[in-house]
């Protein structure tokens, strides 16, 4: 069986029921899905709110890095069925979710929880999107501290 | 001598004023060749040349590496998506 893979950068809001559908198989018991959301407040460190955040990406390299986070994710845990990586782009308002990463698997011990949560450290990590945040310390661009080796 | 396409996002675009820039430069030039020569033309992208990441046709690239023929360069800072 094909095993589905959904990998999207979207300026569109997001629909969970629907990307749930899209990675639940007939032999799917199990779906493990994280959401990134725009935090108004943060609290950890100097205290500080957020209006809004504005991403930006560069769209082709993003959508290959998150094609070859689905597979680093498939040869770790090979029981993984359906695998959706998706990123929002564009201006997002606090409470919105800005990312997904769903994994499904047939049951709930076989990785589903550790393989969504590899997925969403590794976009952090290698995925080329910015967000500049724009709130209570002005407008500011956020940046990541990981540096990529040469071909990862 | 040849072209290639560079793109830059986020503080770096601010920074240069551009999304994207074409450029000639000698055959062999590596990544931190480049990015010794946008500092020149770019003087605010001298304090954050250690920091850039640089993408050859979306493919993150050494400083050593040279560029090859009809490139797509690309630099960002750190990624902060999610």
């Amino acid at each position: 069986m094909d095993f589905p893979t959904i990998i999207s950068l979207t300026e569109t809001d997001l629909d969970l029921n629907s990307m749930l559908a899209q990675i639940t198989l007939p032999t799917t018991g199990a779906t493990a899905i994280f959401t990134g959301v725009v935090r108004g407040q943060t609290t950890r460190g100097d205290y500080h709110a957020t209006d809004y955040l504005e991403y930006e990406a560069f769209q082709p390299m993003a959508e290959t890095k998150m094609r070859q986070i689905a597979d680093e994710i498939r040869q770790k845990w090979p029981t993984i069925e359906g695998i959706l990586i998706v990123q929002r782009t564009g201006r997002l308002y606090p409470g919105a979710p800005s990312t997904v990463i769903a994994c499904s698997s047939a049951h709930r011990d076989t990785g589903v929880f550790e393989a969504a949560r590899y997925g969403i450290d590794r976009l952090k990590e290698i995925v080329p999107v910015w967000k500049k945040e724009i709130g209570s310390l002005g407008e500011q661009w956020i940046e990541g501290k990981y540096h990529p080796k040469p071909g990862e | 001598m040849h072209t290639v396409k560079i793109l830059f996002f986020a503080t770096l675009r601010d920074y240069v004023g551009s999304k994207s820039v074409e450029l000639e430069i000698p055959e062999g030039t590596t990544i931190g060749g480049l990015k010794d020569m946008l500092a020149t033309t770019y003087p605010r992208l001298e304090k954050v040349k250690e920091s850039m990441m640089a993408a050859i046709n979306r493919e993150y690239a050494a400083e050593t590496q040279v560029i090859p023929l009809a490139a797509e360069i690309a630099f960002f800072p750190p990624v902060s998506g999610g």
